[in-house]
């Protein structure tokens, strides 16, 4: 999984400013360092990760309770999710919100963050306003989100009634309860529009100067210039994106008091996972869960970081 | 004159663009203000009412008598503070490694901890329970703090990601100077790399200061309880204290919004060349 | 220019980090000595007795004043009452990690409804011969309440409190469209009628609705067994939620969905669990069915409004029934004071305990002569909600009771959502639920 980069005919272009000398080779020396650098985490992983990783591969293989450490019953577990009408449901609105969330999450993500990169008066207050959802907890969002898209009086609906939509029943529809929670939850976006504008920051403005000399629009702009020097951190975000869209537990749990109302369609991956671990003494089962999970993340993370040799861009090397 | 004006224009159009947008985005933060200032049986009249008749100030005072406010302010500074600053000090220094230098295993090490996020924490936090409690850290706040000076995966692949843009030739220089690695670290990599550790910082301080589930399982004692346990006390089978609730909830974010404010400028700027140009 | 700010951050940062300093300094001088205070208060000879429980607000106080007169009672013992966030209601995270590391509290208020498949895991201590050493038999208590407290012959919880289900009726809507509100609906047909005439529709709206049957507490439990159906056969130990009568009640509720249509109340069903925004305070609903805990929101967030409670209706307007729920106190496994321990369970379930915490909570005791001797025998509303506890139903005592309650919750929404024939579907929630008891 080496990261180097096959600079675009772009990006070399503009390195050929920074006249980067390549003597790598000479430089070679032992892994000591990098070791040492790395052993508080590797120390970490072996003292507060290792233990309860393997603890649950094993308990995924047993009736493990919680309170009672069951027995071993092979790969019955997981046989059994396999028939297990609910857990084929969970899976679906899981991949659902992943689909439509994580990528409407990095386009309006990197919109938001452009748009919060101009340069224009009081951007500190404009900032400070887009990043407050992220600081208002579940419980409150939930009740909010059930005011403002209830189909009666809700502000949603009344909006659009003016523009001449009657709109859905939002979330006491069965189609409509996943949009609902994927709007919801485009709402806290700020932790990644953070780290955008961070990435946005980091952009040299000579690049800008040197595209705007060859008389570049904005359009191209942002397509040559702003978004490949942007790839490292919407590769880490689409990343992040995925794993938390992958385990959405907090929004929907709170919002349906843990039913997953409307009819099962609200509910989530974890949110099963959580019933059968806590609810139904059926740890065992859940491990088994989690590290089905954890192999369909796997996978899909690795064709993302097999593919980001092609599309990120870091402008280190 | 004309791209003055062409200018001029751009700027308008990106202002009402933006007010319209946080109009949006600070709805649910008005709402929990407002709500916080309304008497309960306000709270959920129809059609809603956004502006408390009258307010209802004392909805503050009540609820840092309904739950001892300011002592679980304390708690919830005290582990905040020490697990941002555990963070800060391990996670660079990590991902520094994985986006520098070269040793071997190190592409299997950052596997493994982009690997450790995908395990959902519900199956691990029993297992990690039994092991605090066998070290006998159960009932203290070690357990939510000791971790982060190890290391938080987020926080070291976010890092990373930043460091790989830095470029080599800074540190090959300084290499030929004879410097060690940890002085390429510590005097040119992490200065340049501070608004990052910053944005990781934030990030942090957030997650923990409103974490629930981690001070619910470790702390036992009363006097050691956090706000986000305190906000929990405002719900009970009769209803929410809603007001009350709320007032907490607004003065718990006070310190973020406050911290994100003087900060943003700083992390938002450039990274890579600030140091450079 | 950017250095110099930078540098102002860093003075910023480090002040924070003073101040955040000072703070902790105090904060961990304060913890010190309340560490102390609760160390002189364990006198000689004293046995402190650890109490987790979830109560906050009225129920709060009455937790304290239990303990209070406990501890004067019994100068020996001195209780150590913690509150713990999410316990009870299927969500017992930290008692069941206490439990799993072996430092349980002593005594642990607890939803009475899990009391089976805890026991069942072992992590309850049985306290039958506590019981019949000291003569606490089942003959004070709710039958129910004592039953759900028990498991297979022995007993791991003293209850504590209770509650019922009945139907609420708005009075002025009933004087609104001619119906009396002295006479609320006894029968299913009666109940129809009146929410049909109840019922105010503009266009594709509701303006308001006359009656959602599962909105509120109208769980399928109380709608099975108003209908005369059963949901466990104990001496086989199978569910038998496919009982025909059962059916009749699931098949009656998906009709009443197809009628007012399902999407257009979930609307008004939304809010379900907050009183504050339920539809019947607002006057959106005309009738529900409801705890007598919703007559508290009721007080707390509309006290004016006009209302009447009757028993849920039944198909033949009589025998009519509800079920109950309510807490226990229990001792987890592992506790190390149990002779104490067993002293603050019998006080809080007995009489006096009993008259104490029903006062300040208004929640209703498990047993009949104490809500007799707190007025609520007398009381127009809370009248009925007692009257009714000695014919009332517990939910079925068995392991898989958390499985079971959401495969129903579930049963109702997929029928009503027509997922599927209401027969179809309460045979596959008894298949699942008695493959789990088999395992």
């Amino acid at each position: 999984m080496k990261q180097v980069t096959k600079n675009s005919t772009m990006q070399t272009q503009m390195q050929g400013s920074f006249a980067k000398p390549k003597k790598r080779a000479m430089l070679k020396n032992s892994s000591i360092p990098g070791w040492l650098f790395a052993s508080p985490w590797v120390i970490g992983l072996l003292l507060f990760y290792a233990f309860p990783l393997i603890s649950s591969i094993y308990f995924s293989f047993t009736t493990y309770s919680i309170l009672q450490p069951g027995e071993f019953v092979g790969f019955k577990n997981y046989s059994d999710l396999l028939h297990d009408g609910l857990f084929w449901e969970s899976i679906y609105n899981t991949i659902y919100f992943a689909v439509f969330f994580v990528p409407l999450s990095i386009i309006i993500g990197i919109a938001l963050a452009m748009m919060l990169n101009m340069k224009v008066k009081g951007m500190s207050i404009y900032r400070t306003m887009f990043f407050l959802p992220t600081l208002v907890p579940h419980v409150a969002l939930a009740v909010l989100w059930m005011w403002l898209l209830n189909p009666g009086f809700g502000l949603v609906n009344g909006m659009l009634e003016v523009v001449g939509i009657t709109g859905p029943n939002w979330l006491g529809s069965e189609t409509w309860s996943k949009p609902s929670l994927v709007l919801m939850s485009l709402w806290a976006i700020g932790q990644p529009v953070i780290i955008y504008l961070a990435g946005l920051g980091d952009i040299p403005q000579e690049f800008y100067e040197a595209a705007e000399v060859d008389g570049a629009n904005w359009l191209q702009k942002t397509w040559k210039v702003t978004l490949p020097l942007l790839t490292p951190v919407i590769f880490f975000n689409l990343v992040m994106g995925a794993i938390g869209a992958f385990q959405q537990f907090t929004l929907p749990y709170t919002l349906t008091q843990g039913q997953g109302s409307p009819a099962n369609s609200l509910t989530f991956y974890v949110m099963y996972l959580y019933d059968n671990a806590f609810k139904f003494f059926k740890m065992g089962y859940a491990s088994a869960m989690a590290w089905i999970l954890f192999v369909i993340i796997m996978a899909l993370t690795a064709v993302i970081f097999l593919t980001s040799k092609r599309w990120v861009h870091y402008q280190g090397k | 004159m004309q791209p003055k004006m062409k200018r001029n224009i751009q700027r308008t159009i990106a202002q009402i663009c933006l007010i319209l947008a946080s109009v949006f985005f600070i709805i649910p933060f008005l709402w929990m203000v407002s709500t916080s200032l309304k008497p309960i049986t306000q709270v959920f009249t129809f059609p809603p009412e956004w502006i408390p008749n009258p307010f209802q100030w004392s909805n503050y005072v009540d609820a840092t008598q309904y739950i001892p406010f300011f002592t679980y302010l304390k708690n919830t500074t005290l582990i905040t503070v020490l697990s941002t600053l555990g963070v800060i000090l391990s996670c660079p220094l990590v991902a520094y490694s994985f986006a520098k230098l070269e040793w071997k295993g190190r592409n299997v090490m950052f596997a493994i901890t982009i690997a450790v996020m995908m395990i959902p924490m519900q199956v691990t936090m029993i297992p990690l329970f039994l092991l605090f409690n066998k070290i006998g850290w159960v009932g203290t706040p070690l357990p939510l703090i000791v971790p982060a000076f190890f290391g938080v995966p987020f926080s070291i692949f976010l890092m990373r990601q930043f460091f790989m843009g830095l470029p080599d030739t800074l540190r090959d220089a300084a290499k030929i100077d004879g410097a060690s690695e940890f002085r390429i670290y510590w005097q040119i990599m992490l200065p340049l790399a501070k608004p990052a550790v910053l944005a990781i910082g934030l990030f942090q301080f957030m997650n923990v200061w409103t974490d629930f589930i981690g001070p619910l399982l470790y702390l036992t004692d009363e006097t050691q309880y956090t706000l986000s346990l305190g906000l929990q006390q405002f719900q009970s089978q009769k209803g929410t204290e809603w007001g009350l609730m709320m007032a907490v909830s607004t003065m718990m974010t006070l310190p973020i919004i406050i911290l994100f404010f003087f900060m943003q400028r700083t992390f938002i700027q450039g990274i890579t060349f600030s140091g450079i140009k | 220019m950017r250095k110099t700010r930078i540098k102002l951050v860093k003075c910023n940062l480090l002040l924070l980090l003073m101040a955040f300093a000072v703070l902790v300094g105090c904060s961990s001088e304060e913890g010190a000595g309340s560490d102390n205070n609760s160390d002189s208060g364990n006198e000689e000879g004293q046995t402190t007795v650890k109490f987790w429980h979830p109560m906050t607000d009225t129920s709060g106080d009455a937790v304290e004043e239990v303990i209070e007169a406990f501890e004067k009672q019994n100068p020996d013992i001195n209780i150590d009452a913690t509150y713990i966030a999410n316990q009870g209601e299927g969500q017992n995270e930290k008692l069941l990690t206490a439990i799993a590391g072996g430092n349980p509290p002593d005594v642990a208020y607890f939803d009475r409804f899990e009391v089976a498949s805890w026991a069942a895991q072992g992590s309850l201590e049985e306290l039958t011969d506590f019981a019949e050493d000291d003569g606490i038999t089942k003959n004070k208590y709710y039958d129910f309440a004592w039953a759900e407290a028990s498991y297979e012959g022995g007993l791991y919880g003293i209850p504590t409190t209770t509650d019922s289900r009945l139907l609420f009726y708005n009075k002025d809507h009933f004087d609104e469209v001619g119906l009396d509100p002295e006479n609320p609906p006894t029968t299913i047909d009666e109940l129809e009628a009146a929410a049909e005439k109840l019922t105010i529709k503009e266009g594709n709206r509701f303006e308001r609705i006359g009656f959602i049957p599962w909105y509120g507490q109208g769980w399928f439990y109380g709608w099975g067994w108003s209908f005369g159906g059963d949901f466990y056969d104990p001496s086989t130990n199978t569910a038998t939620a496919d009982h025909p009568k059962n059916v009749e009640a699931l098949e009656w509720m998906t009709d009443f969905a197809q009628k007012y249509g399902v999407e257009e109340i979930a609307g008004f069903t939304d809010s379900q669990g907050d009183g504050a925004m339920d539809p019947f305070l607002t006057g959106q609903l005309s009738m529900k069915v409801d705890g007598n805990f919703g007559v508290a929101s009721i007080e707390k967030f509309k006290p004016d409004l006009n209302y009447g409670v009757t028993p849920m209706p039944t198909p033949t307007g009589k025998d009519h029934t509800t079920w109950s729920g309510g807490w226990s106190v229990v001792m987890p496994k592992g506790a190390e004071n149990q002779e104490a321990a067993w002293e603050f369970l019998k006080f809080f379930g007995g009489e006096e305990g009993q008259k104490i915490f029903s006062e300040t909570s208004r929640d209703f005791s498990v047993i009949d002569s104490v809500n007799e001797e707190l007025g609520y025998k007398d009381d127009s509303i809370f009248s009925e909600f007692i009257n009714i506890l000695p014919k009332s139903n517990a939910r079925p005592v068995m392991t898989e009771g958390s499985l079971y309650w959401n495969e129903l919750a579930d049963a109702v929404e997929n029928a009503t959502r027509d997922n599927g024939t209401p027969q179809e579907i309460l045979e596959e929630v008894s298949d699942k639920v008695n493959e789990a008891l088999e395992n």
